[in-house]
């Protein structure tokens, strides 16, 4: 039997509240593709600000109650405050997007994916919503730092990840007769140069991501580089990111293969911020009686 | 000649920088399957001694050290400096000139070029004059030629980023060869001067003596740690020079040598307090620290005795006994002692009573010991990098050539516009038609 741990005392009622927000939003996006109405995608636009700001709302909420019982550290560090902030990222990445460019097509992805990491946030029991007391590792004011720069570039990866799935989808049907959903997106070289945009953008915030991880390990732990498995993988993430972005000066390199690039990436991605710590031990889930923090 | 210039075309190439990436990026995910740094013995009980065998061999046990991961290394950095260099001359020709003519680019039939005619009812200088506000001001002109360039400075920034990664490697090799990373329990109480080095044990002297003045964890209401914390002494000269509180997270550096709390424990202990009291006076009679399997005398009657823990001990069983000077051995009770937590744990023998009162153990703080040499190098080329890597994605080079011919009369101005993005962006193109279309507004 599956249940939502869930209080309205420490805010993680609000983030289940935002998942059926979210979800809205997705059944509205999805019965967009199959119709094409275009008042829906901008219902469920609307939806989801909404369950954006809700969302807010309750990481106020969650930040206040952490400090009243007597943690300074923001709770950003087990696996279920990461959840709730990749969704939210993501979808904040998505609102930012949509403003610039008419990417409605998108919102089903996007949607889907933050509603997954709400969902499982929400009712997984591997994601415990106390509030837990951060441990003695953990407690410095890099880490607030660190885990933003960090979130800012997955949920840009997981928006390019999105648009590289519509490129291959695209592209994979341009020869029959395009069909109600086709002509729902854009062309294919505005994916695709929205692809660029946003894995560069998504790489300067990993890089950033990476160095202040390296400053605060420098700080707390010994040294700047230990090779321990996320630190890592970070540096696989970073690799196959500068790959993509070598590869277009490469003939014979199309928007296809870096749509593959940009969707296999996303896998390394998750690797690295859910694999390496349900799989690989290291430093970044050492000293954790009971919880597991996700760096 | 044509040997250098076949190596030379090798090692500037993206593909090769593309492998490189595709390789470190696959060794460096096997380091993260096999832990690194572990004893032989220890791989040999995970792998058995055959694989061992083989991922030695393989270097796969310390692949990060290896020589091929570090060749791969060298060959990316030897690439990135041979590409940077090859291309430099071009970038510099783009950015500060000779410029290409209109002709020369339209004969070059760049794939990414955008190109308009624009008829304009004005004369040349006039036209020229709105031609500029939409472009800005020219980089070169002539008579019947106009060339515009936007952004050109931001070429330079995939330089600065490359030659950042350098800055970034050679902090590294600097620090690793004169820094060092060492680690080392310290008993409470004691002090050292030596540390063993994280990557072969080996010992190093420390320039100063650490002696560790106390040991604490401070716990959360519910039992979670909140903070280990190690009072330590810097000594020099037999000198206490320095004190201080070390935490996870607060570390403290003394003349370059930075001290982290990284572990602590307690070494198994080695002494029981034990307590004699002799029955017929019902006195006191001594405390003994009887360090284990040590012979003391007891005090009364001439008794001899050792304090011996079971090798084995069972279950719901006492762990220890005391053997007499005599080999007779004696076991302990237990009572429970009114309403204290603590039992009686006694053991009798004739009028004297042995009372147990506990072990003494001594606690340990596990601390890192590092030299972090040219860490600002380190931290230098990164910011540059992250600088470098938002300049060179987020401004796009355009260069605009505009051709110039007026009619007879002097009145009327064809245009022929070509403009040539750096990346072919689709946004490029809508800017183009958009600034096209405002110029037939403002000369048609």
């Amino acid at each position: 039997m599956i249940s939502a741990n869930v209080s309205a005392l420490d805010g993680s009622l609000y983030f289940t509240i935002s998942l059926f927000f979210v979800l809205a939003s997705f059944a509205g996006y999805f019965i967009f593709l199959f119709t094409g109405n275009k008042t829906i995608p901008k219902v469920s636009f609307g939806i989801l600000i909404a369950g954006f700001i809700i969302q807010t709302a309750a990481f106020v909420v969650r930040w206040i109650y952490a400090y009243k019982i007597g943690i300074d550290t923001p709770p950003l560090v087990d696996l279920y405050d990461s959840m709730v902030f990749f969704a939210y990222v993501i979808i904040f990445g998505f609102i930012l997007i949509r403003i610039f460019y008419d990417f409605d097509a998108l919102g089903f992805i996007i949607t889907l994916v933050a509603s997954l990491a709400l969902a499982f946030a929400s009712f997984s029991p591997l994601a415990p919503s106390a509030v837990e007391p951060t441990i003695p590792a953990l407690q410095s004011y890099w880490l607030i730092y660190h885990i933003m720069t960090l979130f800012v570039s997955y949920g840009a990866f997981g928006a390019s990840f999105g648009l590289g799935i519509l490129y291959l989808i695209k592209s994979g049907r341009k020869n029959k007769t395009g069909g109600w959903f086709l002509n729902l997106l854009p062309p294919s070289n505005i994916i695709e140069e929205a692809i660029y945009k946003v894995i560069v953008f998504g790489l300067v915030f990993l890089t950033a991501g990476i160095v202040i991880g390296a400053a605060w390990a420098d700080s707390a732990w010994g040294g700047y580089w230990s090779w321990d498995p996320k630190e890592t993988w970070s540096l696989i993430t970073w690799l196959t990111y500068i790959l993509f972005i070598h590869a277009r000066f490469t003939k014979g390199w199309g928007g296809k293969k870096m749509a593959w690039i940009a969707v296999i990436g996303f896998a390394v991605v998750i690797f690295c911020y859910l694999g390496v710590d349900l799989i690989l031990p290291g430093l970044h889930s050492y000293a954790t009686p009971g919880s597991t923090p996700i760096l | 000649m044509k040997m250098l210039s076949k190596i030379n075309k090798f090692f500037c190439s993206v593909k090769l920088a593309i492998f490189l990436f595709i390789a470190i990026a696959a060794f460096s995910m096997v380091g993260t399957f096999i832990n690194q740094g572990d004893t032989t013995s220890q791989y040999r009980t995970i792998f058995g001694p055959e694989i061992y065998h083989i991922l030695y061999w393989l270097g796969f046990l310390n692949i990060y050290g290896s020589w091929y991961f570090i060749g791969l290394t060298v060959l990316l950095i030897v690439n990135l400096v041979t590409a940077s260099v090859n291309i430099f001359p071009h970038t510099l020709k783009a950015v500060f000139g000779p410029y290409p003519s209109f002709k020369e680019m339209m004969d070059k039939k760049s794939p990414k070029a955008a190109y308009e005619v624009v008829e304009s009812k004005k004369n040349i200088e006039e036209t020229k004059k709105v031609l500029n506000e939409k472009f800005g001001k020219p980089f070169s002109e002539t008579e019947t030629e106009l060339y515009y360039s936007k952004n050109s400075i931001f070429r330079f920034s995939p330089y600065i980023a490359h030659l950042s990664i350098i800055i970034i490697i050679i902090g590294v090799i600097l620090n690793v060869k004169y820094g060092f990373r060492s680690y080392t329990n310290i008993k409470v109480g004691e002090k050292t001067d030596v540390s063993y080095l994280t990557k072969n044990q080996k010992p190093v002297k420390l320039p100063f003596t650490i002696r560790l003045d106390n040991y604490q964890t401070k716990y959360y209401k519910d039992g979670i740690p909140k903070s280990y914390i190690s009072k330590i002494s810097i000594i020099k000269n037999h000198v206490s020079v320095a004190e201080k509180n070390i935490e996870v997270n607060h570390p403290f550096t003394y003349g370059g040598i930075t001290i982290y709390q990284a572990s602590y424990g307690h070494y198994r202990p080695t002494v029981a307090k034990l307590l004699i009291v002799n029955l017929k006076n019902r006195k006191l009679e001594k405390a003994v620290y009887a360090e284990f399997g040590k012979l003391y005398d007891a005090g009364i009657n001439n008794i001899k005795f050792r304090f011996i823990p079971y090798k084995r001990p069972k279950r719901g069983e006492i762990p220890f006994f005391i053997e007499l000077g005599n080999k007779r051995i004696l076991k302990f009770n237990v009572l429970p002692y009114k309403n204290k937590s603590m039992p009686l744990i006694f053991a009798k023998y004739h009028d004297a009573v042995f009372l147990y009162t506990g072990v003494k153990s001594y606690y340990y703080s596990g601390v890192e010991i590092t030299k972090n040499a040219y860490t600002s190098v380190i931290w230098l080329g990164s910011i540059i990098l992250i600088t470098a890597l938002f300049f060179s994605f987020f401004f796009n080079h355009v260069e605009t050539w505009v051709k110039l011919s007026g009619s007879k009369d002097g009145k009327k101005t064809s245009m022929e516009i070509l403009s040539v993005p750096k990346k072919k962006f689709e946004s490029f193109y809508k800017n183009f038609d958009k600034i096209i279309a405002k110029i037939k507004k403002d000369l048609g």
